[in-house]
């Protein structure tokens, strides 16, 4: 199993108040698979994301990723794991604005440190050519329109050579006809052997994928 | 990623919005300017003030004046003999920080020669004060010691006198000029003597072209109804130094008048009070604009250019999202402060050193931007800068990356 977690919880205390976004959660994800995880807003599916994604802790639970036990790893080792086992695509696309679409898709390579320039430039040209936006490797994000802008995003996630790659919501800020370009573009990445979880409240998303995990007020129902 | 890329990644990002780099400076060039101004300034007064003390001969003289008796005297204040030739003799025998005592009178008394005539200072005073004040006859001679001893009735004339009274400072040599109804020849005219704090001060040395000296036991015997003295000129012992010979006159003093009826003060101290005065304001202002500005600089750096700004902190979010550890994140906010803050930083050394120069021209002052005032003003600014750059680098890099990616 490429991700096994078992039991995870995180609670938010608010003031007084705590608030329960995950109430133990187990997931199992296997090398090559596509999975999707909906459920209506506030179900707690990007809080989970990001515990798997390594962006944040669980209050309680485990969780191994790629075999190694993340619950346990200091902050440096964490952003160590974020490099090489994750990519991460979000809704929102987060591109680095003041730098050219190959210079954003390098930038993992940047933190990993000990690539020489030169192969991370080509790395990132290679991503860009294969996501059919070889042409656009000088321009800035501003330039782009949103599906290109989300596939640029795609190309940094998988850069670093991932065991997973996440997307919270990746069709959220698009029309339907950049959505289906993206989710083509997944389509194709699990084809040729990516494992994939994504999250979305839409169905039509959801069907594209292997398996759903179906969410509801921080569990899997 | 190694410290060194995290911090070109700093220099490439202040490169990149340039705009906002330029605006955050603001303050710091303005603050930087301000403080290279007043320093330049203030090294320039600095300058002057010593050029006069040359002028007027030199650090180290000191005066003792009689002081006013007060309203009320004391039966101690009424035993004092106060300032007398007798002082200047025990000065000389017991102050070994001297190597000059001068003792002085003066008064107000009427000038006549021919149909001219007019109130002036008369100075008594015996040939050290010559030398003590660094005074030169442009013609004839000064004050002797004979001249002293047989109560000669000669006075050298301060240049503009000797002007005034014979139509010409140089026909004033061998003359007979009145002096409170005593006839005195003249043996000596003085140099025109000159100085300017700044182009729109009187000339500070003019008192000196306006008098005349003559023999002090002359001075006693025909004008003065005691023997008491109005002032000592006193020269320090360099190696001794004028604060250790300021200390011993006045304890060597007081113990023979009982009471301090006298004031010392060092020559030139208060030299140019004017224009200094003027200048300590404008000091002032341009310091306090310096400080406000540097401060106001800092936190816009902190502020504008750094973590308080939603987009930026979800850089930093999304930067730690694809790898990028504390470290890395902290050493690329602090090398984009200290980018900024060294070109703030110079841009403001350029804008004081012109500041100066316009100062300098419009009110004719000496003010040099030194190396010493560069690296003071430089220092500063990176001070500053690093200051208000490692709380916001701290912030960034304790960030939790999901903390950073929601920050609204
Ligand atoms: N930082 C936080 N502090 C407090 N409560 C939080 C925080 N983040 C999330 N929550 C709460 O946790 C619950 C789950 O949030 P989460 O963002 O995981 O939902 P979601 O399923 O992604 O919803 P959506 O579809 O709207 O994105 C919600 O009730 C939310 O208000
Ligand atoms: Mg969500």
């Amino acid at each position: 199993m490429l991700i096994e977690a078992r039991g995870l919880a995180k609670t938010y205390r608010l003031g007084q108040v705590d608030v329960q976004a995950l109430r133990g959660v187990d997931v199992d994800v296997g090398a090559g698979e596509y999975i999707a995880i909906t459920g209506p807003s506030g179900s707690g599916k990007s809080t989970l994301m990001h515990i798997l994604g390594c962006l944040d802790t669980p209050s309680t639970g485990s969780y191994r990723l790629d075999g190694e036990d993340v619950g346990s790893l200091s902050g440096k080792r964490l952003a160590h794991v974020r490099n090489r086992k994750v990519g991460f695509v979000f809704q929102t696309f987060n591109l680095m604005p003041r730098l050219t679409v190959e210079e954003n898709v390098a930038l993992p390579l940047k933190y990993r440190g000990g690539v020489p320039r030169g192969e991370r430039r080509a790395r990132a040209l290679a991503l860009l050519e294969r996501l059919g936006l070889g042409d656009r490797i000088g321009h800035r994000p501003d330039e782009l329109s949103g599906g290109e802008r989300q596939r640029v995003a795609i190309a940094r996630a998988l850069v670093g050579t991932p065991a997973i790659l996440m997307a919270d919501e990746p069709t959220g800020n698009l029309d339907s006809r950049a959505g289906a370009e993206v989710l083509a573009t997944f389509a194709e990445l699990h084809a040729a052997g990516h494992t994939i979880v994504l999250v979305t409240h839409d169905p039509g998303v959801a069907g594209r994928a292997q398996r759903v995990i179906q969410m509801s007020d921080g569990r899997v129902v | 990623m190694n410290l060194l890329e995290s911090l070109l990644t700093g220099l490439d990002e202040a490169r990149r919005h340039w705009g906002q780099t330029v605006l955050s400076l603001l303050g710091l060039v303005l603050g930087t300017g301000s403080i290279v101004t007043v320093l330049a300034l203030f090294g320039g007064q600095t300058a002057i003030t010593e050029q006069f003390l040359s002028e007027v001969g030199g650090r180290g003289t000191i005066i003792v004046y009689d002081r006013e008796s007060s309203a009320r005297p004391r039966a101690r204040e009424l035993a004092s003999k106060r300032l007398t030739f007798r002082d200047a003799q025990y000065l000389r025998d017991r102050a070994t920080t001297l190597t000059a005592v001068s003792p002085g009178w003066s008064e107000e008394l009427p000038y006549r020669a021919g149909d001219v005539s007019f109130d002036g200072e008369v100075v008594g005073t015996v040939p050290d004060y010559m030398v003590i004040n660094d005074i030169t006859p442009m013609i004839g001679r000064y004050l002797s010691d004979l001249d002293v001893r047989h109560q000669a009735r000669v006075a050298v004339l301060g240049w503009k006198y000797a002007d005034s009274l014979f139509g010409r400072a140089g026909d004033a040599l061998g003359q007979i000029v009145s002096l409170g109804g005593k006839s005195y020849t003249v043996v000596g005219v003085l140099e025109r003597e000159e100085f300017y704090f700044a182009a729109w001060e009187d000339n500070a040395l003019e008192y000196r072209n306006e008098r005349a000296y003559i023999p002090i036991s002359t001075a006693i015997a025909q004008h003065s109804a005691t023997d008491r003295l109005d002032f000592l000129t006193l020269k320090a012992r360099p190696s001794a130094g004028g604060a250790a010979a300021q200390a011993q006159v006045k304890s060597l003093l007081y113990a023979r008048h009982g009471v301090e009826d006298f004031d010392i003060r060092m020559s030139g101290q208060g030299a140019g009070d004017d224009s200094g005065q003027f200048l300590l304001l404008f000091n002032f202002i341009f310091l306090v604009v310096g400080i406000v500005s540097l401060v106001t600089g800092g936190i816009v750096i902190a502020n504008i250019l750094l973590a308080s700004v939603v987009e930026r902190v979800r850089e930093f979010g999304t930067r730690m999202a694809l790898g990028a550890t504390a470290g890395a994140i902290f050493a690329q906010v602090l090398a984009e402060v200290l980018v900024v803050t060294i070109m703030g930083g110079l841009l403001g050394l350029g804008l004081g050193a012109a500041l100066t120069g316009v100062v300098a021209h419009f009110m004719q002052m000496p003010a040099v931007v030194s190396p010493f005032i560069a690296t003071v003003s430089l220092t500063t600014a990176l001070t500053v800068g690093l200051v208000a750059g490692l709380f916001p680098a701290l912030r960034a890099s304790r960030l939790a990356p999901v903390e950073a990616l929601r920050y609204a």
